[in-house]
């Protein structure tokens, strides 16, 4: 198998695309560009598509939100402000009582968009993968069976990581430190993307995409920097563990935000524990002889049992499918 | 560069924004290679902005699903990654039924009661503007003279609102997750069943 790590360090990315697509929907909505203005426009579409398509989608929500005008000139917001408050129980009782589409979508909204603002807790379940965008321009995607509590003040951006893994996209904020907590474990953020993990085993682990951190325990005196390409595991105990990371294994780390699942180099037996993190489908290994084996592919997170029929083919060996999921035995 | 034209952002605006989330859940369980879903939807609004004419649509949603699908098969090609796995969940990247779901556009009355919570989530001065621009359908130089700022101030906050509403369309409510989630059902279902060997 061939892989090519994508080209991922010098191109804008899509938040970035969006904010100034967002700026130019605005410029445009307040009159007719000058000639100057219009050149600076087709300027910067350029020939990029990706630019081009943000820019109609841009325009296209702002006339999404024309039809606000039929609220009417008594509209308050205020009275659907509600909506933002956390909702004390996805009940089916709730959902009819006040009409199933409108419930749920501000129940997608509160548990959502409005989170930065109502401060409630986001969760993925288990098998699930989810971006949230938090309102001052950062954003986190929330892997499998992860829960994250964000606490955005004005001097201070905290977010507590309370189980799992998420993967931060900070945005440069120098008046406004951006920090995670992991259990005991501070990750401070001084650039702008890196992932942390929390294990059943109480370590953590953090990976540095882009810019850097500074990662302390409550055991620590003092932090320890770590820069682009360095990952750290900090154990239980408090003892930091620190190695260098090539950035296609890094991206690879972090494949599950668009749904796959980088096996490369992984034992059979360590592809069924990363799989069982996403799914209660198990994968069960008849013979340790069988989870030694090597396995290596792009897999997609939501489907173990491909995964281990593709697996049973390569190695030769038999799966059978049980009530639970997969057996893999010798043939 | 084409720009879309007025009439293509209405068309736009009516008939895909309001598929986006969905094609954003459906986007995440697909073999993304080299690619964010938010490129994907990008690029995909990049296409359907520059088409000639759109009028032959019949089914926008399906059509905007066959876009999504032709870029993700396009970067695949490119990424040159060979990979079994990969290959089977090509096939499986079909488009999901079209059965009119709970997840369709809700119409009407609910759809404007969408609009207002979106907008209820929006920071107070932002929102404050965004009314003023939208509901009371002032201009954006109106609604400086209203509020006693510049309309540069006034453009600013009609971006960042902008850039919130595009935020709470794409991750946040557009299709209920009672609704989506089913549909994440059907699609690993589907998934299950499409396992070629």
């Amino acid at each position: 198998m061939k892989t090519n790590a994508p080209e991922w360090k010098d191109r804008e990315s899509a938040s970035e695309i969006e904010s100034a697509a967002a700026s130019w929907a605005a410029r445009v909505d307040r009159g007719i560009l000058s000639s100057d203005e219009r050149a600076a426009l087709e300027k910067w579409l350029g020939s990029d598509t990706r630019r081009a398509g943000a820019y109609a989608r841009a325009l296209a929500v702002n006339a999404h939100f024309d039809r606000a005008a039929a609220l009417g000139p008594g509209f308050s917001p205020e009275v659907f402000e509600e909506a933002r408050e956390p909702p004390p129980l996805f009940s089916r009782r709730r959902l009819i009582a006040t009409g199933g589409a409108v419930a749920a979508a501000s129940i997608a909204a509160a548990v959502g968009f409005g989170t930065f603002f109502a401060r409630t807790a986001v969760v993925t379940a288990k098998g699930d993968t989810r971006r949230i965008a938090l309102a001052e321009g950062s954003a986190v995607t929330l892997n499998t069976d992860s829960r994250i509590e964000p606490h955005i003040q004005e001097r201070l951006r905290q977010v507590d990581l309370v189980r799992g893994e998420a993967l931060f996209d900070v945005s440069r904020d120098r008046n406004r430190p951006f920090v995670v907590n992991a259990g005991d474990v501070r990750v401070r953020v001084l650039g702008t993307s890196f992932s942390v993990r929390r294990f059943n085993d109480g370590s953590v682990e953090v990976a540095v995409l882009d810019g850097r951190v500074e990662v302390g325990a409550e055991s620590t005196l003092h932090p320890h920097r770590l820069r682009r390409g360095q990952r750290v595991r900090v154990s239980p105990r408090g003892d930091f563990q620190m190695e260098r990371v090539s950035h296609a294994a890094l991206e690879r780390s972090v494949g599950w935000r668009r749904g796959i699942i980088d096996l490369h180099g992984m034992t059979l037996a360590q592809a069924a524990a990363e799989y069982a993190r996403y799914s209660d489908r198990r994968i069960v290994i008849a013979d340790p002889a069988i989870g030694a084996m090597k396995v290596t592919g792009i897999y997609s997170t939501s489907d173990p049992l491909g995964f281990a029929r593709a697996a049973a083919l390569s190695l030769d060996i038999q799966a059978t499918p049980t009530a639970e999921g997969m057996r893999l035995d010798h043939r | 560069m084409t720009v879309a034209p007025q009439e293509r952002t209405q068309w736009l605006a009516r008939w895909i924004l309001p598929h986006e989330g969905e094609l954003r859940t459906w986007l995440l369980r697909r073999p993304l290679v080299g690619l964010d879903v938010d490129d994907v939807v990008q690029e995909s609004y990049a296409i359907l902005a520059g088409l000639g004419c759109v009028s032959h649509i019949r089914n926008p949603r399906t059509y905007l699903f066959e876009v999504a699908k032709s870029v993700v098969l396009m970067a695949l090609r490119r990424s040159q990654i060979v990979s079994f796995s990969t290959l089977t969940d090509v096939e499986s990247l079909e488009v999901p039924c079209d059965a009119p779901g709970p997840e369709a556009v809700a119409a009407g009355r609910q759809e404007l009661e969408r609009i207002a919570t979106f907008i209820a989530t929006l920071p107070p001065k932002c929102r404050e503007v965004f009314v003023l621009r939208k509901v009371h359908e002032l201009s954006q130089r109106e609604v400086a003279h209203n509020m006693g700022i510049s309309e540069s101030t006034v453009e600013k906050h009609m971006g960042k609102a902008l850039r919130l509403l595009a935020n709470a369309i794409a991750y946040g409510g557009n299709s209920p997750i009672a609704a989506s989630k089913a549909c994440e059902d059907e699609c690993a279902r589907m998934e299950r069943s499409g396992i070629r060997l």
